[in-house]
């Protein structure tokens, strides 16, 4: 028996010098003396639900990737990219972000996309002490952890992203003011916290809640709702749509041949095309949402991104692939900052300091939430357009009442 | 009380359209005794063939019923030949299985042709309603509740009243001896297969201008449409009618004055209640054992 054990204690003995040999080689490497790439890992929804923004995400860090090659990299080494794909499924992703850190053994990691799959891929960052910057995970419960080296690359968390539209109601004078509001919105961890925080942020300001309704991913008929609207007759319609249902609440709203003075929604209006040929060009006009992103936007790389973007994959970038896009940037300026691949150093930075990206300037506090505001963004004339904050705003103009719909 | 007669006026319309969509279900399983599963993701593939249609073509989405129902009849058949024929033996649970895996291949195979975005078609009449005193009647519905009219009494007059249809439910009652008087039983469950999957054309063509079409939308229209079928009495189809109608407006109702989270729920708590109170439905009959193969 006490031979036993001390067998054990000499693989293990042995086990964690071989085990050190390594990390200490790795550590070695990233001190800039030798010109090996920096390797960067990140695992992706490729597959599966949320394959469509999975995917954008990786345009977003590949165009990153080949704009900070072409400018010499970082601490003077190239850049290189392993994305793995997850399948949107939680398990995948830990088993990812473990074989990343433990097999891979990069350099240095990036998020995933979507609240769901950060929460546990996070938590794997936190457990091996590696900066954890992710382009979209903005659920309350992200940050209610505690994590030191998480990041959530976005201007603020989900309950407020509307913050900007809230300020923007209350600065207008009181006779254009809405007196009376309805909230419906999806029972969704993005959607219902932006509409909980707006609606008690507007009842303290004297707006009064005429109708309130939660209702389930799975609705697909909006008629019933949309005939209580027009019974209720609200100033201010504000929907926490996600997509689907922000496109079928406006059809039945001119079906029921009822037109708020306004109207905002929380993230259909942001997918324009689809948006625009779901409720007819026309009928965009006026409409209020908030957003992280804007091709129009003068922030620094913000126009060098959109063209290389463009010529690569010929499409405007994605709100989801210039997310991702500004999370690497932060970590590109946290590692520029430090002069090394030194995680703790790294987080305390970010921690400390704002980084400039092409969504804006972002900050952090300790649990990793970030401090800004969203682009309160506006249809106007078939384009979105930015309303605030005013120093990149594309226009000084607010369609406000919002016009009747169009009959196509 | 204005609001509430709407609330009717909508959940009629709505419900309408669920027995136009409900068709094709209920005909199957009544005379064939197959739960077909893959009934919603071939209602969602005819919604984007109608959308591909009206994309390149301009067609107008109702009349393309047209060319969608005898491209689905053609897509029914083959399913019926190349799959179900198979197993027409088994029991009904190796049909659910057998449908299941139809729907799942379908989904992957539309968001392969069609990607994972949603899609809509949107005529001129889309977002317009007729207007009478206070209410409103949203044109896409009335149109939906006139298609399911037709397609529905279509079904009826060819079931009662051609020789296919006494067919058909010769063959639905006693195979062995339809057979013994002529009948051709593997023509007959083909045939009735390709109608059953042809009223998705007309179904199809109400859905793309209703809902935004997403290939994975079929998963919420195969349990409404299980639950208007089940409240019906599955098979029956003035039984379709009147579940569809009823939860249709319980629905509408639901999310009026209850609240719109328990509207959805509204459809399972229907199937839980027929199969524990009144498991044949409202209007279907008890299936005799001893005869359904």
């Amino acid at each position: 028996m006490a031979r036993d054990r001390w067998k054990l204690g000499w693989a293990v003995a042995v086990l964690v010098l071989i085990g050190s040999a390594c990390s200490g080689g790795g550590g070695g490497q990233s001190s800039g003396e030798s010109k090996e790439p920096i390797t960067i890992g990140a695992s992706l929804p490729l597959t599966g639900e949320f394959s469509q923004p999975g995917g954008a995400a990786k345009r977003g860090y590949d165009v990153w990737a080949e704009m900070v090659n072409e400018k010499g990299g970082i601490l003077g080494r190239q850049v290189k990219l392993t994305i793995l794909d997850d399948a949107s499924e939680q398990n995948t992703v830990v088993a990812d972000y473990n074989r990343l850190i433990t097999r891979d053994k990069v350099d240095l990691l990036l998020g995933t996309f979507s609240s769901l799959l950060n929460l546990p891929a996070s938590a794997v960052a936190e457990r091996n002490r590696m900066v954890y910057v992710e382009p979209a995970g903005g659920a309350p419960a992200m940050f209610e952890r505690g994590f030191h080296y998480l990041f959530f690359a976005q201007q603020a968390t989900a309950p407020h992203q509307a913050d900007v539209f809230v300020d923007w109601v209350k600065s207008l004078p009181a006779g254009q003011r809405p007196k009376t509001a309805a909230y419906p919105t999806q029972d969704d961890p993005f959607a219902k916290p932006v509409i909980d925080t707006m609606r008690k942020a507007l009842e303290a300001a004297g707006v009064k809640t005429v109708y309130a309704t939660v209702y389930p991913p799975e609705t697909t008929n909006f008629d019933t709702i949309a005939n209580t609207i027009k019974a209720r007759n609200p100033d201010l319609v504000a929907q926490g749509a996600v997509f689907e249902d922000g496109v079928g609440l406006v059809r039945s709203l001119i079906k029921a041949g009822f037109s708020p003075q306004t109207l905002f929604q929380t993230s259909a209006p942001s997918n324009s095309d689809q948006y625009a040929k779901g409720v007819g060009e026309a009928n965009t006009e006026g409409v209020f949402y908030t957003v992280s992103w804007s091709p129009e936007a003068t922030y620094p790389l913000n126009q060098d991104f959109v063209r290389r973007y463009q010529q690569k994959y010929n499409q405007v970038p994605e709100e989801d692939a210039a997310d991702a896009f500004a999370a690497a940037q932060v970590l590109q300026a946290g590692v520029k900052a430090v002069g090394e691949i030194d995680q703790d150093k790294i987080a305390d930075w970010l921690h400390a300091n704002k980084v400039d990206t092409i969504l804006g300037p972002l900050s952090w506090d300790e649990t990793g939430a970030p401090q800004s505001d969203f682009l309160l963004a506006q249809w106007q004339g078939g384009k979105s357009e930015i309303v605030l904050p005013k120093d990149v705003a594309t226009t000084d103009n607010v369609v406000l009442p919002k016009p009747d719909w169009k009959q196509s | 009380m204005t609001h509430a007669t709407e609330t009717l006026i909508l959940g009629l319309l709505t419900g309408g359209v669920y027995a136009l969509l409900a068709s094709g279900l209920t005909l199957i399983f009544g005379v064939m005794n197959i739960i077909n599963v893959a009934h919603g993701a071939l209602l969602v593939l005819a919604g984007l063939l109608t959308f591909e249609l009206w994309r390149r073509l301009g067609l107008d989405p109702i009349a393309s019923a047209v060319v969608t129902t005898p491209v689905m009849f053609a897509v029914g058949w083959a399913i019926y030949r190349l799959f179900v024929a198979r197993i027409r033996t088994a029991p009904v649970s190796m049909t659910v299985l057998l449908t299941f895996a139809l729907a799942i291949t379908l989904e992957g195979a539309m968001g392969l042709t069609w990607k994972n975005v949603f899609r809509s078609v949107t005529p001129g009449y889309v977002n317009q309603s007729f207007h009478l005193g206070p209410f409103f009647f949203p044109k896409a519905q009335v149109f939906g509740c006139l298609a399911a009219v037709a397609v529905l009494s279509g079904l009826w007059l060819l079931l009662t009243r051609t020789w296919a249809g006494r067919a058909i439910r010769a063959a639905s009652q006693n195979p062995q001896g339809s057979a013994l008087v002529g009948v051709d039983i593997r023509g007959v469950a083909a045939l009735t297969f390709a109608i059953g999957v042809a009223t998705t054309g007309a179904g199809g063509s109400i859905l793309s201008v209703l809902y935004p079409l997403f290939p994975a939308s079929h998963y919420l229209w195969i349990s409404r449409l299980l639950g208007i079928v089940v409240l019906g009495g599955m098979g029956s189809l003035p039984g379709a009618v009147v579940g569809a109608l009823i939860l249709g407006v319980a629905e509408a109702f639901t999310a009026t004055y209850v609240s719109t989270r328990w509207a959805t729920v509204v459809f399972y708590l229907v199937i839980l209640v027929v199969l524990l109170v009144r498991p044949q439905g409202l209007m279907g009959s008890r299936l005799r054992g001893d005869v359904v193969t």
